[in-house]
């Protein structure tokens, strides 16, 4: 697993690098928390962080042997990855309402750097797969959990520990994509 | 790989280990949320503070840096990597390449594209 996210830490360290170059070497890019709503996604972040703490509070109960907490937690994680994608969702229909499209953006009625919306849409579209696989892989490890698989003891939990490694990766990602995409 | 986590636990200690054990993370984790949050507060207000356009390096420095702190903390602790062998934190550091690369590769554009317009 630890090989998987460093590969794919690559995956998304070329897509923010070629955001970098691109920003940094336009003339007319747009203050970002001026277009997109600051307020909104911090709530977004906030929920993908309490998640990871949920994932982690779902390890300790299922080392512990404890089936229901670890069903407990892991549930509330999915339920924290699935109002993050329902607010991203919620957002890309409302930048695709002001004019920002992934080839043409337009704000305010005037055209901005088209490659705005095309990296925005990018790079939060490339983690929202990420949440959304995170999600469907929470759900698979769900169904075991009910079934009793990953509370025996021993090393029967490693599972839950692995689907955990994958859930913070893809939190850590966006605290940078938040930071590199929105807040810079 | 998950053997070594036991070592930060109070083995013994608790009448019942597992309980124990899992109380002293519970703290721990609580702990690390209550920092992320405040971390992600103060990120927040950065570019309000720095609204005017000036200070450009300033706001970035802090950004870029409290945004690196935070994806640290996550890997530290939520992934484990405190209690992880030293060559899983190698495997794990291996896309920090990629800010090295991005730097540089940023700095060359911007000059090439000050050259041009000069």
């Amino acid at each position: 697993m630890w090989c998987f996210i460093a590969q794919d830490g690559f995956s998304f360290g070329g897509l923010l690098l070629a955001y970098g170059i691109l920003r940094f070497t336009a003339v007319d890019w747009p203050r970002p928390d001026h277009v997109l709503g600051i307020g909104l996604t911090a709530v977004a972040t906030f929920i993908l962080i309490l998640s990871s703490v949920s994932m982690v509070m779902s390890v300790e109960a299922a080392k512990a042997c404890d089936q229901k907490r670890t069903a407990k937690w892991l549930g509330l994680t999915i339920l924290g990855g699935l109002t993050f994608l329902g607010i991203q969702a919620y957002e890309y229909t409302h930048l695709v309402g002001l004019g920002i499209g992934f080839t043409s953006s337009v704000f305010d009625g005037v055209d901005i750097n088209d490659l705005f919306g095309s990296t925005f849409y990018a790079v939060t579209g490339f983690h929202g797969l990420h949440v959304t696989a995170g999600v469907i892989y929470l759900m698979c490890i769900y169904r075991g959990v009910l079934k009793g698989k990953y509370t025996q003891g021993g090393m029967s939990y490693s599972a839950v520990e692995l689907v955990g490694l994958f859930w913070h990766f893809v939190d850590l990602v966006w605290i940078l994509v938040f930071t590199f995409i929105y807040l810079l | 790989m998950n053997d070594s986590s036991h070592t930060s636990s109070e083995h013994g200690a608790a009448a019942a280990h597992g309980d124990g054990h899992h109380g002293s993370m519970v703290g721990t984790y609580v702990t690390v949320l209550l920092v992320l949050a405040f971390l992600t507060v103060i990120e927040i207000f950065v570019p309000i503070v720095y609204d005017a356009g000036h200070n450009g390096a300033i706001k970035m420095l802090l950004l870029v840096s409290l945004a690196f702190g935070k994806a640290m903390i996550v890997a530290w602790y939520f992934m484990h990597l405190k209690w992880e062998a030293r060559w899983v934190r190698w495997v794990a550091a291996m896309p920090i390449y990629m800010g090295i690369f991005a730097v540089l590769l940023m700095l060359e554009s911007y000059y090439r594209g000050v050259g041009i317009q000069g």
